[in-house]
């Protein structure tokens, strides 16, 4: 099983780095993509993921509000959800996909993330 | 803010047809050339120019006027034209003038009050090529036989909202019912399938008008390498992506690509869903106030529509 992970570089990067210092246990299906923002993340970087063969395209970045550019994810979050929602009609199922905001403090959480999302998926398969 | 699409176009102030050529030759008095219809041996009108009060005479409007005139309108930024537009088209010159592509006050509309347009491939298809077709706007004879009208009608125009008689449903595919009883894997599939078709003619980014990209477009380039040259349905699949992510919010509707595809791909299925999900998010249709903004170029920090749901 094949996993991508796009993380922005401020927030979900150094948080999943912080899991990882921190040696928590994460599945490894999970590969990372560190992108400077959720608001440089094209959608058509997922779908082309899903189209070389993805099985699942996990996306996150600053809590909105914490952006390191500002407004970089508020940009993200409208073209995420809608990308989201269209997923169905291109023939994706929507659990393959997952946005989500996690902190550079929050290893625990990344990691919890990272496990839940594998689960979801690999229950698909 | 205007009143929306009401500026350019309102049921009942429409000019009848038979004004048509007056209304021509008066915007010829500004206008370089109008863009319009004239009629063809085929049977089906085709789309032309017309320059002066005596190439106007040839001007035709009737259920044959498939086509959208606006997809013209960028390229001719400089001049001073005028058009003839169905309420559908008039929606994509609000769109070209809200993306300043299309400088309202250069665009000399004519609004024509449609009746729906009849689908001669499909009566083609059925009946053969050879078959007279007979259309007043309210009942159809083919092969001089009485036929139900609603029937033949384009499949964009039954929903429309605009006309009397119209299903007031705008994207409500024909195939959507069908599509959403499959389960995903199932819908993958049919799109590879209808994909396989494709023989990558660009048919339907050409008869888009909000597809004027002037960069080279990134289905054709490979430098970023987003899609490959190959004709098959993968390539396919990751040309229809670009297409319907890069008119997130700005399609409004015509049909214009499915309608130009020659291979029958139900490329609106797409397209309709995605204006769908826009509306349902943001409460957003293109083509109705050029002031409007752009729901995908815009946040909301208090939190969005959807997640207030």
């Amino acid at each position: 099983m094949k996993l991508i992970g796009f993380l922005c570089n401020w927030c979900s990067y150094a948080g999943a780095d912080m899991a990882g210092t921190s040696r928590i246990q994460q599945p490894g299906d999970l590969h990372i993509v560190r992108m400077p923002c959720t608001g440089r993340i094209n959608p058509l970087l997922i779908l082309k993921a899903f189209q070389e063969g993805a099985d699942g395209v996990l996306v996150s970045g600053c809590h909105p509000g914490d952006c390191h550019y500002n407004d970089g994810n508020y940009y993200a979050r409208r073209r995420l959800e809608l990308l989201a929602r269209m997923l169905p009609a291109f023939g994706i199922a929507s659990e393959r996909f997952q946005y989500t905001w996690v902190s550079a403090s929050e290893g625990a959480r990344w990691a919890q993330v990272v496990d839940d999302f594998t689960e979801r998926v690999r229950s698909l398969q | 803010m205007g009143t929306g699409r009401g500026r350019f176009y309102r049921k009942g102030q429409v000019p009848p047809v038979s004004e048509l050529k007056s209304k021509i030759i008066e915007a010829l008095d500004e206008a370089e050339f109008v863009l319009g219809w004239t009629a063809t041996g085929s049977g089906a009108a085709a789309p032309a120019r017309f320059h002066n009060a005596g190439e106007a005479e040839d001007a035709v409007f009737d259920s044959t006027c498939v086509h959208n005139l606006a997809v013209q309108l960028p390229r001719l930024k400089d001049k001073t034209v005028g058009i003839v537009a169905k309420s559908c088209d008039a929606r994509s010159i609000v769109q070209l003038a809200a993306e300043r592509e299309v400088d309202l006050e250069r665009v000399k509309l004519i609004a024509v009050d449609c009746p729906g347009m009849i689908d001669v491939k499909s009566i083609r298809r059925s009946f053969g090529f050879g078959a007279s077709i007979e259309d007043d706007g309210t009942s159809l004879r083919i092969a001089s036989a009485e036929a139900e009208r609603e029937e033949f009608i384009v499949a964009k125009c039954r929903g429309c909202e605009d006309r009397d008689g119209g299903a007031g449903d705008p994207g409500n595919h024909p195939l959507r019912e069908k599509f959403y009883s499959m389960s995903a894997v199932e819908r993958r599939a049919f799109w590879r399938d209808h994909y396989s078709r494709c023989i990558r003619c660009y048919a339907c980014r050409e008869a888009c008008p909000m597809c004027f990209c002037r960069d080279v477009c990134i289905m054709q380039t490979r430098d970023p390498h987003w899609i490959g040259g190959g004709v098959n349905s993968a390539e396919a699949e990751m040309m229809q992506l670009i297409r319907v992510n890069h008119l997130a919010g700005r399609c409004s509707g015509c049909g214009e690509c499915e309608r130009a595809c020659p291979v029958g791909i139900p490329l609106m299925l797409l397209i309709d869903e995605q204006n769908r999900v826009i509306q349902e998010m943001f409460g957003y249709r293109a083509g109705i106030d050029p002031e409007a903004k752009p729901p995908l170029l815009s946040f909301n920090i208090k939190g969005d529509i959807w997640e207030e749901e």
